[in-house]
């Protein structure tokens, strides 16, 4: 049966980022330079062959595009400039866009202006929204004890129902991408079992990401590594410990020798990437998307006010530090609430999700074969994801 | 039997003969065979020392005959022919034994190999023997020139040797000048504009005073030979009665072209049954009227241009027609700039951009977002309509092979890059001026690398693309190349015909005309008056046809007669 081709897709792309693919002649030097890049996933040659002809339903069921880390060597390598690293971002942004079912990430994805809106009047609704439940129930002037302005009892159960709206949201958008790459897969084998075998990959490649440590410049990766796990130090803190962070004026060691190390991963590697995108010190860093300036510069100025709430509450200047804490969670709340689901974080959740379902699909079709008794599955079939 | 006193020169090639060869015992040998009266072995015979010492020996032992035993004739006989010559000795009094390619080169054995070598030379001293001193002729050089087609070529052909001074005829059996390219809009991969190319060289031939061109008119006669032509042309001959010309001319430039294939011969492109499948040559005409629309005028919003249509596929054409993928650029280029908003798609099999320019032209198309899909060797991609609720007119079917899939791409308009084929009457042109066509029907130029310009034919000349598909800066080149040649020879005057051709004995011709037919060469006259046929010395190549089937026994062929050919076998078995 053919399929439609629609020369019209790379209209829509180009606003992700995709703007030199069609300068490619397929010569497959990048997919040849990649470390990842192995037979059934065999990228970014393919996906940018899809994009060219437009063959929107491929390119939608693509986990390639997730399997790439953006190491950049593709696109040093391309006689064409076809930029085919910076296609492969531009391919995980539209992907982000399609998981999407509000529409909220294309609308992002294609117009910065109205990302930075929604952030300025999330910021807003949350500053106006804190400072009115501070007045209401403490004292400008009370950081923390009974008369506390922002009391870490009812942050902490505002983190938990963000956390919880936030997951609905990820775990939606997760369900359409398994929709999209297996579910609707008509050719795919059923394979309950290679899911329950393959489990144990989704956590190991979230916290190490170790298939990024295989590329070859390892500067990157423990970069990544380090604003990823401060993240989740962070997160851990504030989900679970928010009482002792909020305590003080004395330092709880227990909590905070944890805190300050994961706020300097924070600042130190926000600043490094943000360092290599102005400087454009490598490929990967040479096309920045208005969507990942917006995410870096997100988390540092929350890093920022988080340290000035912190030495201003442990100086005693508890009314700065309240006012502080209010612009700190103006900036918290836009960056969870619409970066999480809607751009460039999100890609915290589809990155090791796509690791995965490719390690399930793989094995599924490698069982299949198997079954078929015709073909002994190669090694590199039963383990397609291929290691440096 | 005659015995004229002989030399005999063995030579040692350094250690090429002489490592396997004993040279010495072959020298003795030889000095034994008729009539020979001094035989020697040296190093390098064909060095200053050994043509000197060729030249000695003649003088001091007057010899009448000369045989060198050394590489082929086709290396050094020219060499020893001279050799002879400055001791007062006819050229073709001497003989060559190749002991090298045929001998040293190719056995192991040294004694039996020296052997063979003492067979060769005696086979060479007794032919020698009976050969006859030979004086080449030489024929005057008619400085006109007639060029055979007014297209790029032709009209570059007859500037060039027009503007050397020279007399030109150009025929043309259109009623105007300008051939293929006079149907072409801009020109890959600068865009020049074709027009703009043409009409100044259009108008600098027809106002050439040394040029005559002859539209509407052709060649029906072409007599004589090299440098002296005689060409009848039947002038306005499409207006009614012809006025028949005679031209006396040197030389003949075939610059007769090529058409384009049939597209509807390609069934499953829907040529003639898709209003909107058109050929690039359609789209040309498109273009030079300075709109792209689709039959019902309107804009089209996908263009599709289909690559190879009759060129590379077993089933039409298995040459590459060289010009169809810049031009489709081009197209691609000229779409783009018109339609900002199309979507320009080329459907190729193999992407040929070798030429000048040619390879950052096809990057720049790809730069300005054209879809280059490529389809299999031997497969085709098949055209129908779109279905209704589509947004476009047509659909292509393509078996896309860098992606594997089978695709449908959508079209509003389609131009198939049909490829080039010779001209209809492409045969009757051999016959005219004795040229051959290869098995495409091209003509076939005298060597494919060394000689591309001149033919087997003394003074005919091929340029352009009736000697295979090319562009327009091959065409002026070759144009130019033919030109430079002819020039070559007429700068020269007179023209030196070899010694060896074949004679009639008038006396014993028959008249059969037998001769006539067989020649390759068109060499042979039948003179209807005398009822006999002659050799037209300066077109035989001396190849020998005619000897062996004339009935009479009537033709030699002069330095291959019966008795030297027979002499050299009794020679050779001893």
């Amino acid at each position: 049966m053919a399929i439609r081709a629609n020369p019209k897709l790379i209209e829509e792309l180009e606003p992700y980022g995709a703007e030199d693919v069609m300068k490619c002649y397929h010569c497959g030097n990048c997919s040849a330079v990649c470390p990842f890049s192995a037979d059934p996933y065999v990228f970014p040659r393919k996906p940018m062959r899809y994009l060219q002809m437009g063959l929107e339903e491929k390119l939608e069921g693509q986990l390639d595009p997730w399997l790439c880390y953006y190491c950049g060597e593709c696109s040093d390598q391309c006689p064409r400039d076809a930029e085919p690293g910076e296609t492969m971002m531009s391919l995980r942004r539209w992907l982000t866009s399609r998981y999407d079912w509000t529409g909220i990430s294309r609308l992002f994805y294609r117009s910065w202006r109205w990302e930075l809106l929604a952030i300025l009047l999330v910021a807003v609704i949350t500053a106006v929204a804190f400072t009115l439940f501070g007045m209401s129930q403490g004292s400008l002037s009370d950081y923390d004890g009974p008369n506390a302005f922002l009391p870490s009892s009812a942050i902490h159960i505002f983190d938990w129902v963000l956390a919880a709206v936030l997951l609905a949201f990820l775990l939606s958008n997760a369900a359409r991408m398994w929709w999209f790459t297996m579910g609707r897969d008509k050719d795919l084998p059923k394979s309950p079992g290679s899911y329950i075998s393959s489990a144990w990959m989704l956590p190991a490649h979230f916290l190490t990401q170790m298939r990024y440590s295989q590329c070859e410049h390892k500067g990157p990766w423990v970069t990544h590594l380090a604003l990823m796990l401060s993240y989740c130090v962070m997160l851990v803190l504030i989900m679970f410990f928010l009482a002792e962070m909020a305590s003080g004026p004395s330092v709880d060691w227990r909590v905070h020798v944890l805190g300050y190390l994961a706020t300097a991963g924070l600042v130190v590697s926000s600043i490094l990437f943000l360092r290599n995108r102005m400087k454009k010190s490598a490929a990967q860093y040479r096309h920045s998307h208005e969507s990942d300036w917006i995410f870096l510069s997100l988390i540092l100025a929350v890093a920022l006010t988080g340290i000035l709430q912190h030495i201003l509450h442990r100086t005693g200047l508890d009314a700065a530090a309240n006012v502080t804490y209010i612009v700190h969670l103006a900036l918290v709340v836009p960056m969870l609430a619409l970066e999480v689901p809607f751009s460039k974080w999100s890609h915290l959740a589809y990155r090791p999700l796509a690791i995965y379902l490719a390690q399930v699909r793989a094995t599924a079709l490698a069982r299949a074969r198997r079954g078929d008794g015709k073909q002994q599955p190669s090694a590199e079939q039963a383990a397609p994801l291929r290691t440096a | 039997m005659p015995e004229p006193r002989t030399g005999v020169f063995i030579c040692n090639c350094g250690t090429n003969i002489a490592k396997v060869v004993d040279c010495d015992a072959v020298a003795e040998a030889a000095a034994g065979m008729p009539g020979v009266v001094v035989a020697r072995s040296y190093k390098y015979m064909c060095s200053n020392p050994g043509q000197e010492m060729i030249a000695q020996e003649i003088g001091d032992h007057d010899l009448e005959r000369v045989v060198v035993a050394a590489c082929s004739p086709r290396m050094h006989e020219p060499t020893f022919r001279r050799a002879v010559e400055t001791a007062g000795l006819n050229p073709y009094l001497v003989e060559m034994a190749n002991i090298r390619e045929q001998c040293s080169w190719v056995h192991d054995d040294g004694a039996r190999a020296t052997e063979k070598a003492e067979d060769l030379v005696r086979a060479a001293v007794m032919r020698v023997a009976y050969h006859e001193p030979l004086e080449r002729l030489s024929v005057d050089m008619c400085p006109n020139t007639l060029v055979i087609g007014g297209g790029i070529a032709g009209l570059t052909a007859a500037l060039e040797l027009a503007g050397a001074g020279k007399l030109v005829y150009l025929v043309e059996r259109q009623p105007g000048l300008g051939g293929n390219v006079a149907r072409v809009d801009l020109t890959a991969p600068y865009l020049d504009s074709a027009p703009d190319i043409l009409t100044d060289r259009i108008t600098r031939v027809v106002e050439h005073p040394d040029i005559t061109v002859m539209t509407n008119s052709e060649l029906v006669r072409l007599d004589g030979f090299v440098g002296n032509f005689t060409a009848t042309l039947a002038v306005n001959g499409n207006d009614g009665p012809g006025e028949e010309r005679r031209v006396d001319v040197g030389s003949v430039i075939v610059c007769t072209g090529y058409r384009e294939f049939d597209a509807s011969r390609a069934t499953h492109l829907g040529y003639g049954k898709h209003p909107n499948v058109i050929t690039s040559f359609e789209f040309e005409h498109m273009l030079r009227q300075g709109r792209i629309e689709t039959k019902e005028g309107r804009l089209p919003q996908y263009v599709a241009i289909v690559h190879c249509v009759g060129s590379r596929s077993a089933e039409f054409h298995g040459y590459c027609s060289r010009v169809c993928c810049m031009t489709a650029l081009k197209y691609a280029h000229e779409v783009k700039s018109a339609l900002p908003g199309s979507y320009v798609s080329d459907v190729y099999v193999d992407m040929h951009a070798f030429g000048k320019g040619c390879e950052d032209f096809y990057r720049r198309s790809a730069e300005v977002k054209t879809l280059f899909l490529m389809y299999g060797k031997g497969e085709h991609p098949v055209v129908r309509r779109a279905d209704p609720g589509d947004d476009c007119e047509m659909l292509i079917t393509v078996d896309e092979q860098l992606s594997g899939e089978t695709i449908e791409l959508p079209a509003d308009l389609i131009i198939l890059m049909v490829g080039m084929e010779p001209r209809e009457d492409a045969e009757s042109v051999t016959r005219l001026v004795n040229i051959s066509q290869d098995k495409d029907g091209w003509f076939i130029e005298s060597h494919p690398k060394l000689d591309p310009v001149a033919t087997t034919t003394d003074g005919v000349y091929i340029a352009g693309a009736c000697q295979s598909p090319k562009d327009i800066p091959d065409s002026v080149a070759q144009a130019r190349a033919a030109a430079a040649r002819i020039l070559g020879k007429i700068a020269k005057g007179k023209l030196e015909i070899d010694a060896m051709f074949a004679e009639i004995d008038q006396d014993r011709c028959s008249g059969c005309r037998v001769c006539n037919e067989i020649c390759p060469y068109s060499a042979i006259e039948f003179d209807a008056a005398e009822h006999r046929s002659h050799v037209i010395s300066a077109l035989c190549k001396a190849c020998g046809a005619c000897v062996a089937t004339c009935p009479s026994a009537a033709i030699k062929a002069r330095h291959f007669t019966d008795e030297q050919i027979f002499a050299e076998i009794a020679g050779v078995l001893g």
